[in-house]
């Protein structure tokens, strides 16, 4: 999509609905999607990303273009999930948790036959904490000292919610039987 | 399906397939967005339309459109018969001919009233001049046009009921000036139609008779005819009332305000006259007995137990002063001082002999004296040998008279009040000026400072509470208590009495500021 980021934000920050539009069309897709993996249902998803737009209608005037749009766009709509989850009580109880690795290396691993949507629903069936955790760290690359401060939780808590996020992930990889043998049955998302 | 990647650490390969992952929301989202920023926008309209400048700027603006309008019409008006209404009522002449209109159907939708006398003017026409059917319609034509503006279109109206083409373009011109008028008096102007009697009259005619289709009114219409042409015709520039636009401008000229400029108050200075009563105690003292009491060795009372008592006494009392500052001031003055006290000093001594007699304290000053003449050396012989001492208790008196110097200083609290109050503090010199003693025999032995017995002069320190009530902008009244205690002794140094005398007193004077 060709698009002058200048002149859309310019246009925003006039309050243009045209320029508003645009924003959301071009961006709202994957803004979507990170919704998506920080909820548990699209109900929520389509509440985070409303809320998210305001914001960033709202807030444009702080935008400054020394940084990308799209990353300052990310950085908000992740912000509101986190206020979204802080607000369902998710984040409430994170604790520390007994991880046991499963001893899976890294050298193995490849994701490269699955689809998005059904990487997209195993993140979300992860607990919570796990969830969040998972997205911040593995994803968004967040280091733990600063999830841990983002969320108000430890370092350690932060390292071993991911620990088990990660376990349950290869779990749920394993269990669709998709290392070596490609033949990966898909579940209908 | 997600592209088989190099990469095999865990993170990067979540990260690869889900950061640029993108999943299209539903409409509804957006139409939530939407609503959420009308719904902002609609916080923020309210409040530009509830600020009252904008309402008074759309005001001002409309005065002056009102204003401008009505001197643009009067400009453009004749000096016809219809100017009768226009010198009264600028608008009122061209509204007239939308009245025409409008009193028909006393509706305010002229464009309809148009359109019905168009249509009702087509028959009359064709009946009148059939052959002029086309013009008409082109009227109707006309008047369909100016319909969206609602403008004179009885003007139009009556141009399609008259005949000549050529009269129907003025007509038409006629109806464009007049647009502002129709704009907007259409519904007042109904009202006020008498004050245009005759035209008034002819079009509300002209109408009826064209609903009717009667052919009389279309000579009526002909007539009416006749006057818009001659409006028409009258409408160049003719002589008029110029109205001219009085501009009151009201402007306040800076009036320089005078500051008070606080001037400097030069130093206030006074002189003040009172009177002190005052009680005065000299406390004399007798270091040591006088040789005629030690000598009684009958008598061991010893006159020096004698003691002073003070007595009433008074201080005529000059002052002058400066006021240094708001609150400090500094003072002097002259006073006179009559202290009267009395002096009880036991018995006296009786010489057998001369039948002489002496208290203690004549004693003690006539061995004091060193002068001749001193009337208490008389009293100094005599009483070595063979004197008696009468121990009788007797008081006698001992009076003073002093020329008093004071020094004060002065802190006044509420100055420039009408009551204020000073305290005050300073030095006094004590200028001696006679001692008069009441001897034992009932004489009156008279000390001078010449007689080298007390000091001309000694010091006493003073202190004192000033209540000041302001009797007007000069004079005022002063009570002053005022205590007085000598610091030195009254009595010359090396010598066997002592005095310190004290005062209380309280002083009434008058004061005037200058």
């Amino acid at each position: 999509m060709t698009f002058n980021e200048q002149e859309l934000v310019k246009g925003c920050k006039q309050r243009n609905r045209i320029a508003q539009k645009q924003l959301y069309d071009v961006f709202g897709g994957k803004l979507f999607a990170i919704c998506l993996r920080y909820t548990k249902n699209r109900a929520d998803a389509e509440d985070v990303l409303q809320d998210a737009f305001i914001k960033i209608y709202e807030n444009i005037d702080s935008f400054r273009a020394d940084s990308p749009l799209e990353y300052w766009l990310r950085s908000v709509v992740v912000n509101t999930a986190l206020n979204h989850l802080r607000q369902q009580k998710y984040l409430k109880e994170l604790d520390d948790i007994d991880v046991h690795h499963n001893g899976l290396s890294d050298r193995e691993f490849t994701l490269g036959n699955f689809q998005m949507q059904q990487l997209m629903e195993m993140i979300r069936e992860l607990p919570p904490g796990c969830q969040t955790i998972f997205n911040l760290y593995a994803i968004e690359g967040y280091q733990h000292n600063e999830i841990a401060q983002m969320l108000g939780i430890s370092e350690g808590t932060s390292k071993s919610q991911y620990s088990r996020a990660r376990t349950l992930l290869q779990q749920k990889l394993n269990k669709e039987k998709r290392f070596d043998d490609g033949s990966v049955q898909h579940k209908q998302f | 399906m997600m592209d088989p990647s190099n990469i095999n650490n865990f993170e990067d390969q979540w990260r690869k397939a889900l950061q640029e992952a993108s999943e299209a929301p539903p409409p509804s989202v957006w139409e939530g967005i939407e609503a959420r920023l009308d719904k902002e926008q609609e916080k923020v309209v309210p409040m530009w339309w509830q600020s009252p400048k904008v309402w008074y700027a759309a005001a001002s603006i409309v005065a002056l459109l009102l204003v401008g309008g009505g001197l643009w019409l009067s400009g453009l008006k004749t000096g016809d018969k219809p100017q009768v209404a226009v010198n009264t009522k600028p608008a009122g002449v061209s509204e007239g001919e939308s009245r025409e209109a409008t009193q028909k159907a006393a509706s305010p939708n002229e464009s309809l009233n148009t359109e019905r006398l168009a249509t009702a003017s087509e028959p009359q026409t064709s009946s009148i001049k059939p052959g002029q059917q086309q013009s008409s319609e082109s009227k109707t034509g006309i008047a369909a046009t100016s319909r969206g503006k609602a403008v004179g279109k009885g003007g139009s109206a009556f141009a399609e009921t008259k005949n000549p083409e050529a009269e129907r373009q003025e007509v038409a011109v006629a109806a464009s000036v007049r647009k502002p008028f129709a704009d907007k008096g259409s519904v007042n102007e109904v009202i006020n139609t008498s004050s245009s009697p005759i035209e008034n009259a002819q079009p509300g005619e002209i109408a009826a008779a064209k609903v009717t289709g009667n052919s009389y009114a279309a000579a009526l219409a002909d007539q009416s005819q006749t006057i818009s042409a001659q409006l028409l015709a009258s409408l160049p520039y003719s002589d008029l009332d110029v109205y001219v636009q009085k501009r009151h401008v009201f402007f306040r000229p800076q009036i320089e305000i005078e500051e008070p400029v606080k001037e400097k108050k030069p130093k206030e200075y006074y002189a003040g006259l009172g009177v002190m009563p005052a009680s005065f105690n000299p406390d004399v003292q007798l270091k040591e007995a006088p040789m005629a009491f030690s000598a009684q060795s009958v008598s061991q009372r010893r006159a020096t137990t004698g003691s002073s008592e003070a007595r009433a006494s008074y201080a005529v009392q000059t002052q002058g002063g400066v006021r240094l500052s708001k609150h400090w001031s500094v003072e002097t003055g002259i006073s006179y001082l009559r202290g009267n006290s009395a002096y009880e000093g036991g018995g006296y001594v009786l010489n057998a002999y001369s039948n002489l007699s002496s208290n203690v304290l004549e004693n003690a000053l006539a061995g004091l004296t060193t002068s001749a003449n001193s009337p208490a050396a008389d009293k100094a012989a005599g009483f070595n040998n063979g004197a008696l001492y009468i121990d009788v208790a007797k008081k006698v008196s001992n009076n003073y008279q002093y020329l008093q110097l004071p020094v004060q200083a002065g802190f006044t609290l509420n100055p420039d009040k009408k009551f204020s109050y000073s305290v005050l503090g300073g030095m006094m010199a004590n200028f001696f000026l006679v001692n008069e003693l009441e001897s034992a025999s009932g004489e009156i032995i008279r000390t001078t400072a010449s007689d080298d017995i007390y000091r001309g002069m000694n010091w006493a320190a003073t202190t004192g509470l000033r209540l000041n009530y302001k009797l007007s902008s000069n004079w005022a009244a002063n009570l002053t208590g005022s205590y007085q205690k000598a610091v030195s002794s009254g009595f010359k140094s090396n010598q066997s009495l002592d005095a310190h005398p004290y005062l209380y007193g309280v002083s009434w004077s008058v004061r005037y500021s200058f």
